[in-house]
């Protein structure tokens, strides 16, 4: 039987062998991928063992901060003004995070590799280890001003303000939104009813409307087919175009209405069937015009145009995902849709954002510029690790297209006949803005979205703003009045300073 | 001249006690900053317990090997130490959650089985003074060892904890009756195959190079394999099925040295397990936590236990976050099947390694007092219970680093437990006991210096 018992031996040799190789491979090899898989409590529950780094605004009041705390863990997360902030910070919980807090997490944990450097330092030191402090471009008094403005609709809304001279996000404000203070509880099962309370809540409030999610431009889109325009050179604000009442789309029996059915008419086309300036097209917003427009346009030229003003971007990060606003090629270039895709309809998608970074290509001279919401990043010894360096993202179009333009987005306010004369007149300011009246839902059922987009002052741009509101109805009714107390709070935030 | 090495039994359990309190200390100064204020007492009862267990064996089994009972010490030391540790988690102003499974008195019931087992580790040395006494009682152990399997079925008797059908309560006790009916099994495997072993390695056909046994002389394989698959159906307990089916064929194996029985029955033992898996929700559920933890919900899911011991483990890495630092309270059942992985966390990869030798050494121990000795019911005997051994932690330890299908088992000495820990000395005493057999020098003829030498006639 020795035989056998030694042969045996050898096999369980080989198992306890095979036991050392499997414990070597779990805990020498594999700990760096297990310690970012879903649900690995220790990874997120380390991190509060320390003073996560603070998220600041430009004017540098404190949304995110760690506070200590009595215990398992010795820092939980406050966001002192969680639903103003809450689509810039995110959340940051046990098991997950979003936001700026997932965003900028390698400065905020402390675990980038520039900040190694300091916490070896401070562990020399003995000092406890902390994270970077992320200074962002979000202006309190705009932010404050927009998610209230929002809010006072009561209807699914986001709002985007950008300086247009660097691209730096001003506010971004979606509504309705959720209270992050309520992720960064550490019952577990308390986390996961929180979680499970927005993600099912059918008005979605974990949704960030300002960038992730797309809406038609309606009219605001006019700006780029005017851009097409004056880009070929063939056109200029004073251009007579043709005005018909009724658009006849060829190869479909269908026609081509304005708002209401009114004609387009500033005295000069009592016929209906003559030509009125773009100028005045432009300011009251004559769909016929702009669809006969892009049909002579094409469409290939009108969506090179809108790619320059950083539509069809599938990448775009600032530091969060943007969704892709796109303008799709127009199947086999047919007229028709070309026409509805010239004034904002047909496929045309957009966010807050591209409608705020349309007028901010043409307030900065038609040069677009990456819009970016970091602004800095300091170490806990001061020592800044990262400062926002503003590039431009696209030349939209020429500084003189940018000026025929903007001097149309004025006329939107300034002419008694502008869609925006009414709700977006205010005295000292000069607003350049452009509204639009999406159209919804099947054959148009759907309750109007309200989009408008803008930039003031328009003699010297500081802020380019843009607005949805789904289901608001009248561009000019529901969202010109949010991007005009944006502006207001702005620019006398930037007076006082 | 033969020596019993007593003495360096005693200066390895110096070491042995000396770790242990080392670790207790090391518990209390990471988590609370202190020494625990029962570092005497418990020190003085545990150093006690192993001096007794010491003192037995010098009057019970002097040639006994003497690696054995330091070795078994120490392991259930650290079982203690970590079953502490465990248990002081987030009580008494201690960082982490508590865990809800343990109560504060965990540790002094670990204390008590421990004493229990020790007794149990005695009173079978007592009582077992020749290993082949046992022979004699071959089919008394086969009955006892099948109705001690059989009672957690019966219902009323048996009650499921954790999704195994594998206890019986008396009062507020809870035995785990298939601990026991290892070692019963193991001795009546061995009585059974030392009578029958001639019959069953007589060839049969010879196939492809293997020597087939005779048809007619499959019945104890079919039997043995029979048995494993109801425990596996009735009790849900794969583990346990997996230890008695495979202890049973190591023991064919030696006892006839024909490798088909290992190959006739690892075939049944895997036909059997794919049918089951088919078959049973709870059994292909196994194969879907080990082939794919972290899919869909599984880690929120199923795979919960799993993935958190893992990801102690992976925490822990090499040189493990040192006793009292980590986070083991993520795990469910850390303190039982888990505690492994506790190890892993505190200890590291380092730690887990030097546990892994201990109990290879303790095999390696018994397998050579199985070689040693002469009688083939002891050798068999011997051979069984190494293997059983290493079987069980080859089984609970590949099972929490994903080498093979996780199943439910204790690992021996360290897991909470009392019925765990006292079969487990028990097993070590009668390892001991065989290989005091095996060591002790043949009786001596009586002669003294100068006298003539007397030359026996025979």
């Amino acid at each position: 039987m020795n035989h056998a018992l030694r042969r045996i031996s050898l096999v369980i040799l080989g198992m306890f062998l095979l036991l050392l190789l499997s414990v070597n491979y779990v805990q020498a090899f594999e700990p760096s991928s297990l310690a970012v898989q879903r649900g690995n409590a220790r990874t997120f529950s380390q991190q509060y063992q320390f003073q996560r780094g603070s998220i600041v605004t430009a004017d540098n009041k404190t949304i995110a901060e760690s506070v200590h705390v009595k215990g398992i863990y010795s820092y939980q997360r406050v966001y002192p003004v969680p639903l103003v902030y809450a689509p810039v910070t995110g959340y940051d919980s046990l098991y997950s995070a979003t936001g700026i807090e997932q965003a900028e997490d390698k400065f905020l944990s402390g675990s980038d590799p520039q900040l190694t450097v300091h916490n070896l330092i401070d562990l020399v030191t003995g000092k406890p280890k902390r994270g970077a402090t992320v200074q962002l471009t979000i202006n309190s008094a705009a932010q404050t001003a927009a998610y209230a403005a929002l809010k006072a609709t009561g209807l699914p809304a986001g709002a985007v303000a950008i300086d247009p001279s660097t691209g730096a996000i001003l506010a971004m404000a979606s509504y309705p939104t959720f209270n992050p203070n309520k992720y960064a509880t550490f019952n577990s099962a308390q986390l996961r009813q929180i979680d499970n309370h927005y993600r099912f809540e059918p008005s979605q409030p974990l949704l960030n409307r300002a960038i992730e999610q797309t809406f038609p431009p309606g009219s605001t889109f006019k700006v780029v087919t005017s851009s097409t325009a004056f880009s070929s050179g063939k056109y200029t604000p004073d251009t007579r175009v043709y005005a018909p009442t009724n658009l006849k789309l060829p190869g479909t029996n269908k026609e081509l209405i304005n708002f209401d059915n009114l004609p387009c008419d500033d005295g000069s086309n009592p016929t209906g069937n003559g030509k009125v300036p773009l100028l005045f097209a432009f300011t009251v917003s004559c769909n016929t015009v702009f669809g006969n427009l892009g049909m002579q346009l094409g469409d290939t030229a009108i969506r090179q145009q809108a790619e320059r003003f950083g539509m069809n971007d599938p990448n775009l990060r600032i530091p969060l995902q943007v969704a892709q606003s796109s303008y799709p090629p127009v199947p086999g270039h047919d007229p028709a849709l070309t026409a509805y895709s010239a004034i904002g309809q047909y496929n045309d998608q957009v966010t807050p954002l591209q409608e705020a970074m349309f007028s901010a290509a043409i307030a900065n001279h038609g040069t677009l510029m990456t819009p970016y919401m970091v602004q800095k990043v300091t170490a806990p010894d001061l020592t800044p690790l990262v400062t926002a360096q503003p590039a431009v993202l696209s030349q939209a179009v020429t500084p003189q297209v940018a000026a025929q333009v903007t001097q149309m987005m004025i006329n939107v306010v300034k002419s008694p006949d502008g869609t925006a004369h009414a709700t977006a007149s205010i005295p000292g300011i000069s607003i350049a803005a452009k509204t639009g009246t999406a159209q919804n839902g099947a054959n148009n059922t759907g309750l109007d979205d309200a989009v408008f987009t803008c930039f003031a002052p328009s003699s010297n741009p500081q802020i380019a703003v843009g607005v949805i509101v789904k289901g608001g109805g009248l561009g000019a009714d529901a969202s010109a009045p949010i991007a005009v107390k944006i502006i207001q709070a702005y620019l006398a935030s930037q007076a006082k300073r | 001249m033969p020596r019993g090495r007593r003495r360096t039994e005693l200066a390895m359990l110096v070491f042995a006690v000396a770790v242990v309190l080392f670790a207790y200390a090391n518990v209390g100064l990471s988590m609370t900053g202190r020494i625990p204020a029962g570092i005497v007492a418990y020190g003085l009862a545990f150093a006690l317990l192993v001096l007794v267990a010491h003192l037995a064996i010098r009057w019970l089994a002097p040639w006994a090997d003497p690696l054995m009972l330091p070795l078994a010490a120490l392991l259930n030391g650290l079982g203690i130490v970590m079953i502490y540790r465990l248990q002081q988690s987030g009580r008494d102003g201690n960082s982490g959650r508590v865990i809800s499974t343990m109560s504060t008195s965990s540790t002094v019931l670990q204390m008590i089985w421990s004493a229990v087992g020790i007794a149990a580790f005695i009173a079978v040395l007592a009582l077992v003074r020749e290993p082949r006494l046992l022979q004699r009682y071959t089919y008394t152990f086969g009955v006892i060892g099948l109705v001690l399997l059989a009672i957690p079925a019966v219902p009323g008797i048996g009650s499921e904890i954790n999704g195994a059908k594998v206890w019986i309560s008396i009062g507020s006790f809870s035995i785990q009756p298939g601990e026991f009916a290892k070692l019963a099994l193991a001795v009546f495997f061995a009585g059974y195959l030392v009578a029958k072993r001639d019959v069953l390695s007589l060839a049969g056909r010879r196939v492809l190079g293997i020597d087939l046994p005779r048809a007619r002389d499959l019945g104890p394989v079919l039997i043995a394999w029979g048995a494993s698959l109801l425990i596996l159906i009735f009790e849900t307990d794969i583990g346990t099925s997996a230890l008695f089916f495979g202890l049973f064929l190591v023991m064919l194996y030696i006892a006839t040295q024909r490798t088909s029985w290992l190959l006739i029955g690892g075939g049944l033992f895997v036909a059997g397990a794919f049918a089951a898996s088919r078959l049973f929700g709870h059994v292909g559920e196994r194969f879907t936590i080990w082939l794919h933890p972290f899919a869909g919900n599984n880690p929120f899911g199923i795979s919960y236990q799993l993935v958190q011991g893992l990801y102690g483990m992976g925490f822990g890495g090499v040189l493990g976050t040192g006793l009292g630092n980590g986070q083991p309270y993520w795990t469910p059942l850390v303190q039982s099947d888990f505690i492994v992985t506790a190890f892993g966390e505190e200890l590291g990869l380092t730690g887990l390694m030097a546990i892994l030798l201990i109990y290879g050494l303790i095999v390696q121990r018994g397998l050579r007092a199985a070689i040693a000795v002469r009688d083939p019911f002891s050798k068999l005997l011997a051979g069984g219970l190494a293997v059983v051994l290493a079987l069980q932690v080859f089984v609970i330890v590949g099972g929490v680093t994903r080498l093979i299908p996780l199943t439910g088992i204790t690992t021996p000495f360290l897991s909470q437990g009392g019925s765990s820990l006292v079969a487990s000395w028990m097993l070590i005493a009668l390892l001991m006991r065989i290989s005091d057999t095996a060591r002790r020098p043949a009786p001596q003829p009586i002669q003294e210096e100068g006298m003539t030498q007397v030359v026996r006639g025979r």
